[in-house]
């Protein structure tokens, strides 16, 4: 039993697919922000929050101080040559133990993320997966382990499968350091590994955010 | 690995600003604070405005600078922080020695700070300190291998980067944008902070 100690939130990258001009991170949904929304599903349950911020990162950091001041702001001005693995290594310095480390565009309903975090508690490495629904996606390829215990065997581009990755995913603190290229590409090695099916929606393109606006209503309704 | 804690003092241990306060006893905190705010944005250096503020608030009799300074509130979690580990922590602050004594006293660590004495009745400014320098120094003649520092203002700027890790700091007031620029982390809670300083 390892309770997760800190939440690394990475919000440093440009979104280029949307092209708004913003982290995606900073877009609102409903009136509020998708980083907002996320620190508030993540605060009741994980004792510290670290946000990773890049591109405008006086937007993300004026945002933080007016609203979440309890809220660490990690800067990675590196952020147009590094990519999110390198991001959440940096995030994730001063968290002492367990970590979760996720996109910053991501809703995630609060209550699939408190029981991943109950269940990250006694998982050394839980890698959240969520109902595939994205063209893009890296889908994940899983056996059942038991009721409700299941394993991640392969994470493929191609194979269209259940579930895709969901960008979350918790380990000790040092779990993205010396990466390089994809945050799921440092897991491959470690698989097969528990997953956990998250309640969620991602913001890639804008397709998402229509798709995430629905989402956020149900969730809320 | 030995670390030292290289704190700011005004608006960072502190939760008001030294230097205000005892212009609002003179009457002149207006002033003052128009040279603050073009200090800390940097349009003026702090050597420069060191001088002014010193050739102003020198007219207070120092007596009275210290019963003020008595008053100033710090930040309960900085002050445990530091009490803590007093060996480890230094504040690396701009103001005057002969002003800040008492503070220095109740903070309990070393210290680095700009100098001046009095030469009968009249302020006579020695010495301005570098912040960059002071981290130079605590690294090579005090032998710690890593240095953390903390502040909010343009003057803690060579003292962010000369330091490993720098924490630009908004307790009491949005650090300024140059302060954020040499950081590696943006805090602005002081419990959130110490509980950061503890686990890195």
């Amino acid at each position: 039993m390892q309770p997760v100690e800190g939440a690394v939130i990475a919000a440093a990258g440009l979104g280029s697919r949307l092209g708004l001009g913003l982290p995606k991170a900073m877009l609102e949904i409903g009136n509020k922000t998708i980083l907002s929304r996320l620190i508030e599903t993540i605060e009741p349950v994980v004792p510290r929050i670290h946000v990773v911020v890049g591109y405008r990162e006086e937007l993300v950091i004026e945002h933080v101080a007016r609203w979440h001041r309890n809220v660490v702001i990690v800067r990675n001005p590196d952020y147009r040559t590094t990519n999110t693995a390198w991001s959440m290594a940096m995030g994730a310095r001063g968290i002492p133990g367990k970590t979760i480390f996720m996109d910053g565009d991501l809703v995630i309903s609060p209550e699939s993320f408190s029981a991943f975090v109950a269940k990250a508690a006694r998982t050394d490495v839980l890698v959240g997966v969520t109902r595939a629904s994205s063209e893009q996606a890296v889908f994940v390829r899983t056996h059942a382990r038991s009721a409700e215990d299941f394993e991640i065997d392969e994470f493929s581009r191609e194979a269209r499968s259940e579930y895709e990755w969901a960008n979350v995913v918790s380990g000790p603190s040092n779990l993205m350091d010396k990466v390089s290229g994809y945050v799921y590409e440092q897991l491959q090695p470690r698989l097969p590994l528990p997953a956990f099916a998250l309640e969620l929606s991602e913001v890639d393109t804008a397709e998402d955010l229509d798709r995430t606006r629905a989402f956020t209503q149900r969730l809320s309704g | 690995m030995r670390t030292a804690y290289c704190f700011d003092l005004d608006g960072t241990v502190t939760t008001t600003e030294i230097l205000p306060s005892i212009a609002s006893e003179a009457g002149i905190a207006e002033e003052i604070a128009t040279l603050t705010r073009i200090t800390m944005d940097g349009l003026i250096s702090f050597t420069d405005s060191m001088r002014l503020r010193t050739l102003i608030l020198g007219q207070i009799p120092v007596p009275r600078v210290h019963e003020i300074i008595a008053q100033i509130p710090l930040d309960a979690h900085l002050q445990r922080f530091i009490a803590e580990r007093s060996d480890d922590c230094f504040i690396v602050t701009g103001n005057l020695d002969i002003w800040i004594q008492p503070l220095l006293d109740r903070l309990g660590c070393r210290s680095f700070t700009s100098n001046a004495r009095l030469n009968g009745s009249r302020l006579v400014l020695d010495h301005i300190l570098d912040k960059g320098d002071a981290v130079k120094r605590i690294r090579s003649e005090l032998g710690f291998e890593r240095i953390i520092a903390v502040g909010d203002g343009a003057n803690d700027v060579p003292m962010l980067r000369e330091a490993d890790i720098g924490m630009a700091f908004g307790g009491v007031h949005s650090p300024t944008a140059s302060a954020v620029g040499a950081a590696d982390f943006v805090v602005h809670n002081g419990e959130v902070l110490c509980s950061l300083l503890k686990a890195l």
